[in-house]
């Protein structure tokens, strides 16, 4: 019985401490929207988040809408993580207008649809000194 | 929560009109191009650790996330304010919260309402935002997660009184996220999808009604949405018999891959296939709204 009370107590602080680093990034994502919320955009509640090895990348697919502008933001618990973002369109081409990283946390990348349709958000872990890094990604638009 | 030191600037790097030329160029020309600009050329433009310009969606180099955060309808309604000026009072209805049904109908019925809400914030009508907030709280009892939703729906309903519209919008979004989480956290996991699908059939019911009223092929272009229709023809496939057997969720998924093609912009989204879209939408959401 004490084994198995340890084990559940185990488990459950292993997944408080899972969610709580994906929140941090989350925090760090919504840090990075900050200044543009001033500049009229409407940040999502909704997020997506996780945790990648260093190099591998995760695709998400994503509706956009033409007559939209879209900042994607990530974030990342880890300071010393490298991370990074980039948007395609339907057809693969590189579709974002604008991309910074590079900066302690986060990255983030601004597309411009030229139509309605699906996209595809690829985030990746380029450097990090965990095997496994949390990240967190955000979006507004105006 | 660390913060940011003032010498660690980020690097803002503007894909450059060359890098925007190059991709409009065939590829073999592009690529003889790109590489003699890397030899010789501007380092600025293909500077390390740029993106690659093309990939391979066949195979992409990344395993794909299965979740799709569903719009809220103000991305839509958003772009239709820029196209023209619909009137958004034309399109409220009020929604009938009495005689609730089964489960599934009411996920979906609280899906719809809070869509609704999106539609009495672009009409500006305080008095509906404040009932549509109730409307929230009744439904999210009934379903049992109104904790999740108490603070979120007393604070449309304050800011209604204060007409603080981008309040609203977000405590609605939020109203959403945290009803689908509470479900979740409930094993309820699938029911917290139909509230996404009702929000999103009543949210394209509105679109297709301002569309066909005033068609444009801006405006009509809105409705290509394959992978939100996708995403929900696989969520109801994937149901447990017990929800999927639900009178609405057969008729909703009978009528999705109708939708499907409907939105495919091959030979355009055309003044026809608005009106039948919104057809369907209509005869959905009102099911939605009737006793199962």
């Amino acid at each position: 019985m004490k084994t198995i009370v340890t084990f559940s107590l185990a488990f459950l602080l292993l997944l408080c401490s899972s969610h709580a680093t994906v929140d941090d990034a989350l925090s760090y994502a919504l840090q990075a929207a900050h200044p543009y919320i001033k500049e009229g955009f409407t940040v999502r509640e909704d997020y997506w988040g996780g945790d990648l090895p260093v190099k591998q990348q995760k695709a998400i697919v994503q509706q956009l809408f033409k007559g939209n502008e879209y900042w994607f933001w990530m974030g990342t618990d880890v300071a010393n993580a490298k991370i990074a973002v980039h948007i395609y369109d339907a057809e693969g081409h590189l579709a974002e207008v604008e991309y910074w990283k590079n900066k302690p946390h986060m990255a983030a990348a601004r597309v411009v649809p030229k139509v309605s349709g699906s996209y595809y958000l690829i985030v990746e872990i380029e450097k990090s000194p965990l095997e496994r890094t949390h990240w967190a990604l955000a979006y507004g638009f105006r | 929560m660390t913060t940011l030191s003032s010498t660690d600037q980020p690097v803002l790097r503007k894909h450059s009109s060359a890098s925007r030329f190059l991709r409009t160029l065939p590829w073999k020309t592009a690529g003889l191009l790109s590489l003699f600009s890397t030899a010789f050329l501007s380092p600025v433009c293909m500077a390390q650790g740029e993106p690659p310009r093309n990939i391979d969606v066949g195979s992409l180099p990344a395993t794909v996330v299965d979740e799709i955060v569903i719009p809220v309808p103000t991305e839509v309604f958003g772009v239709l304010d820029k196209l023209g000026s619909p009137n958004w009072h034309e399109v409220l209805r009020s929604v009938k919260t009495e005689n609730l049904g089964k489960r599934p109908q009411v996920a979906l019925l609280l899906g719809a309402t809070i869509a609704e809400g999106f539609i009495a914030v672009e009409a500006q009508e305080p008095e509906e935002v404040k009932k549509i907030g109730r409307q929230v709280l009744t439904l999210s009892k009934a379903i049992g997660v109104q904790k999740s939703v108490i603070s979120r729906t007393s604070s449309i309903i304050e800011a209604a009184d204060k007409k603080d519209w981008k309040t609203i919008r977000t405590e609605l979004d939020g109203a959403a996220k945290d009803v689908k989480q509470a479900m979740i956290e409930l094993n309820d996991d699938q029911l917290a999808q139909l509230v996404s699908l009702g929000g999103w059939l009543r949210g394209t019911e509105a679109l297709t009604q301002v569309v066909t009223k005033n068609y444009t092929k801006d405006g009509a272009e809105l409705l290509h949405q394959p992978a939100i229709v996708d995403y929900f023809e696989r969520t109801l496939n994937g149901l447990n018999p017990r929800l999927k057997n639900s009178v609405l969720v057969k008729k909703i998924a009978k009528q999705l891959p109708e939708l499907r093609k409907l939105i495919d912009p091959a030979g355009g989204i055309t003044s026809q296939k608005v009106e039948k879209i919104h057809a369907i939408t209509a005869e959905l959401v009102e099911a939605i709204s009737s006793q199962e």
